[in-house]
């Protein structure tokens, strides 16, 4: 009987044994992956809510209001030319002074980085060697362009029109 | 030289002589049909929907309220004929009398009708307000205009600017408001016109109100010298961008255009708020703004074309009385813009013709509806609100009555055919063959 205990303890304990296996940890993740733009995919126009809401953020680096918004299309729309309309707004805001912009000497110490990241800003996407060679010269070249005039242009330009 | 080079040479030199003359700023050949009859012309959309019986009629209540010996005249400056002299009720309020009592002093020394060509008995194509101003504009019927869309067929805007070759700020659009699609008649979509050759644009009770001074009053003044590089960034950017034709959403003008106008609006600000804006004798309505700042785009940019419109009438829907007010305040600020043009812009004075027409008629019968005085209003769905007439006036144009309530003469679609013969491209503007086959000029109507 003593035996028999001994022998089905035993029994016990293999099967216990075998049964149980070592923990494994398994990990799931993502790698870090900038996704950005392509220029001949944007074909759909903003709509002027978009275009002044993304404007404004993208400034301001914070919503605008709805009352805001819904004023400024209403402006907007009640220009005919509307590189007209989005000129003045931009002047507007710029002469608010609270942009989040960098300065006109961080500009210059470092103009490849600023044109780069100015074409992420507005673009979403990374210039081209062509594009960041033309700006490169032409800002190197001309000592009164400054960062407003820079993000004048993006901001009114046609490609930021489209997403 | 051989013969052979020499005849070569001379035909080259023979056709670029011939046809160096006719190819415009725009790059366009065209061939010239006619002569100009005028440097500018002004059209007055006098819209809203307006009864025969209450303008060239004459008839005041007598027809609309049955109030017997209520007929005369609340168009003076239009219009002659002498004014009601029962109940009263179109004027401004004067203490102590019934509102209204108090009718607007004539402007004009001669009316309309007496110094230029009327047309009192024309036939509007359509009962309804956006469809009627698209045949002004277009000269087309517009069976098939949708709305919040622009027009289908070509406006006089871009035959001008296509076959006469203006500039964007030569041709204006003055809207009274962003409703009704009234924003987008500055161009079509025509894919052989559309925006590359649109007019320039404000909805002026938009863009210069309250709120549009808050979003454009102060915005900076940017020198040549800082625009120069902003233009040139943005140039190389929208080349790089290359959006195709039926990409393009907005009229464009040249980068000097484009700071003209942003400068013109800056001045309007600056004068509304020294209280300096040029303004008719009575101004207190909606369509009197609107007038005055298409007075001070005349005064800035001297267009070729300018067109504004206005619509206080189509109170009417509810309001007798206020319909009343506002015909004889339109015929007040119609009467003050041309009497502006000639005191005020040397320019255009006495070189400028003034086309005045409503975009549809109202109905003969009533709706139910009282107003203050107890008197019922009108809607426009009816064969009276196909009834509308047309005045020309200015520069070479007759004195002439054509037509008579009997005998109608003309369709609202003459009025593009007939700015065309004006500026002398009436023949690309037929041969295109996007106008109602039954328009023609005005001129050729007498």
């Amino acid at each position: 009987m003593h035996n028999l205990n001994k022998f089905l303890g035993m029994i016990l304990f293999i099967c216990l044994y075998g049964s149980c296996k070592k923990q494994q940890h398994i990990g799931f993740g993502l790698e870090n992956a900038n996704v950005y733009e392509d220029k001949s995919r944007k074909t759909k126009k903003k709509n002027d809510a978009e275009y002044i809401s993304i404007l404004y953020t993208n400034l301001y680096q914070s919503p605008i209001s709805p009352n805001q918004l819904y004023k400024t299309q209403n402006v907007l729309y009640s220009i005919g030319d509307q590189d007209v309309a989005s000129e003045m707004l931009l002047s507007n805001y710029f002469n608010t002074g609270s942009i989040q912009m960098p300065t006109n000497i961080l500009m210059r110490q470092d103009i490849e980085s600023f044109v780069t990241n100015t074409y992420k800003r507005f673009y979403l996407r990374y210039p081209s060697e062509g594009e960041k060679a033309f700006f490169k010269q032409y800002i190197t070249k001309n000592s009164a362009v400054s960062v407003e005039m820079v993000y004048t242009a993006f901001a009114t330009s046609d490609e930021y029109q489209y997403y | 030289m051989n013969r052979k080079k020499f005849i070569t040479k001379s035909g080259i030199a023979l056709g670029g002589g011939i046809l160096a003359p006719y190819i415009l700023p725009s790059g366009r050949l065209f061939a010239k049909s006619g002569s100009q009859k005028a440097d500018h012309v002004v059209l007055v959309m006098f819209a809203g929907g307006v009864r025969q019986q209450e303008s060239i009629l004459g008839r005041y209540l007598e027809d609309s309220q049955g109030v017997f010996g209520a007929a005369g005249n609340i168009m003076p400056n239009l219009f002659e004929g002498d004014a009601p002299t029962k109940k009263i009720a179109y004027g401004t309020d004067v203490p102590g009398m019934p509102d209204g009592s108090e009718p607007i002093p004539k402007l004009l020394s001669q009316s309309m009708e007496k110094s230029g060509l009327l047309f009192p008995e024309v036939k509007a194509q359509s009962a309804g307000h956006y469809v009627g101003l698209n045949t002004l504009l277009t000269g087309n019927v517009g069976y098939s205009q949708g709305l919040k869309v622009r027009p289908a067929y070509p406006t006089i805007f871009e035959y001008l600017r296509k076959h006469a070759g203006f500039k964007a700020t030569d041709t204006w659009f003055i809207a009274n408001g962003i409703g009704n699609s009234t924003p987008l008649l500055n161009s079509s979509n025509h894919k052989d016109y559309g925006l590359n050759y649109g007019a320039n644009m404000f909805a002026a009770p938009v863009t210069f109100s309250s709120y549009g001074k808050e979003i454009l009053g102060n915005s900076k003044t940017y020198s040549r010298t800082d625009l120069e590089p902003m233009y040139f960034m943005k140039n190389f950017l929208d080349q790089s961008f290359a959006l195709t034709k039926d990409q393009i959403t907005s009229i464009s003008n040249t980068d000097e255009e484009k700071t003209r106008i942003k400068d013109f609006i800056k001045s309007v600000f600056e004068k509304q708020q020294a209280g300096q804006l040029a303004a008719p004798p009575v101004s207190n309505s909606g369509d009197a703004k609107n007038v005055m700042y298409a007075a001070e785009v005349l005064r800035e940019f001297k267009p070729k074309m300018l067109a504004v419109n206005i619509s206080g009438v189509d109170s009417c829907h509810s309001n007798f009385t206020g319909y009343l007010k506002s015909l004889h305040r339109a015929d007040h600020i119609t009467g003050w813009l041309w009497q502006y043009i000639q005191n005020n812009i040397p320019e255009m004075s006495g070189n400028t013709i003034m086309i005045v027409a409503p975009e549809c008629g109202r109905n003969e019968t009533p709706n139910p509806i009282l107003d203050q005085n107890d008197w019922v209003s009108y809607d426009h769905s009816d064969a009276n609100a196909h009834r509308v007439w047309s005045v020309m006036l200015g520069k070479g144009v007759p004195n002439l009555r054509i037509g008579a309530a009997t005998q109608p003469v003309g369709r609202l679609t003459d009025i593009t055919p007939t700015i065309a013969d004006i500026f002398g491209i009436l023949d690309p503007v037929t041969n295109a063959g996007l106008i109602d086959p039954l328009a023609k000029s005005l001129y050729n109507r007498i």
